[in-house]
């Protein structure tokens, strides 16, 4: 099957990667405590039900607002709707975290142009001219005569 | 409760997004799922994991046990009420004394 994620086959058996939660268990845990291994599968399928409660509730939550996709609200308010008032404090932070990680990756790819200060224009324009230059510095080799006809970047084509 | 220290990255969440959102589509009443939303549910379910085992290992202390065994965390399910959306998966073990007839 060409799943790469490595994930279940079949999608019955849909479930959170074992040995991610498995390692979080044991994280939860002193190190002199163990978990016996049903009670980790156990853990496992209560992930699945969890999982499936709180985005059922979020869809319920979005439906009352005539919307059709799931917003952040929607799960913060399901999870207290829920009686998980206590995770929402937290899950909150943990949100806050993450959009300022999106804003640090999408901050990353446009400023370096921004602080040109120019316009689309002008950057069209500034563009254009260096596709002139290159090319005129193109054509007097050529005129001149490139060494060996293979100085060139440009692979050849078979 | 204590905050958990996700990944390397604050902000993410250690369990994989895709399978997550795999999970989240089995309920056909979903349309869609944003990918803020599917964030704050992993990590909600980090939370949910945690508490869980905590709670489950408290009943394994009482027991002066170092192991969580499956009748923790049975108990553990009893006693909480956020948690009766698990009894049809976590049937409370049954003592035989009460089915004899």
């Amino acid at each position: 099957m060409s799943d790469y994620e490595g994930g279940p086959a079949n999608d019955d058996d849909l479930s959170l990667p074992r040995a991610t939660v498995y390692k979080l268990i044991a994280e939860m845990l002193p190190d002199d405590v163990a978990c016996a291994k049903d009670t980790r599968d156990l853990l496992l399928d209560c992930c699945n039900e969890f999982i499936h409660l709180i985005a059922s509730e979020s869809n319920e939550i979005c439906e009352k607002e005539a919307k059709k996709t799931i917003a952040a609200e929607h799960v913060l308010a399901a999870l207290r709707e829920l009686g998980f008032e206590k995770y929402v404090g937290e899950v909150e932070e943990a949100y806050g975290e993450h959009r300022q990680q999106q804003t640090k990756d999408r901050g990353r790819k446009s400023t370096k142009l921004n602080r040109l200060g120019l316009s689309e224009e002008e950057l069209l324009r500034s563009q254009e001219f260096l596709f002139a230059q290159a090319r005129m510095r193109f054509q007097n080799q050529a005129a001149q005569g490139a060494p060996d006809g293979g100085g060139g970047s440009g692979g050849g084509s078979a | 409760m204590v905050s958990i220290e996700s990944a390397a990255t604050p902000g993410t969440s250690s369990l994989p997004a895709a399978r997550v959102r795999r999970i989240i589509k089995e309920d056909k009443d979903i349309f869609a799922c944003g990918s803020d939303s599917l964030f704050l549910i992993s990590r909600a379910t980090e939370y949910f994991i945690d508490s869980l085992v905590r709670e489950s290992y408290e009943f394994s202390r009482l027991d002066k046990r170092k192991t969580v065994q499956y009748k923790d965390m049975a108990k553990a399910v009893q006693s909480i009420e956020q948690y009766d959306f698990l009894t049809d998966i976590i049937p409370p073990t049954v003592s035989l004394k009460k089915n004899t007839n």
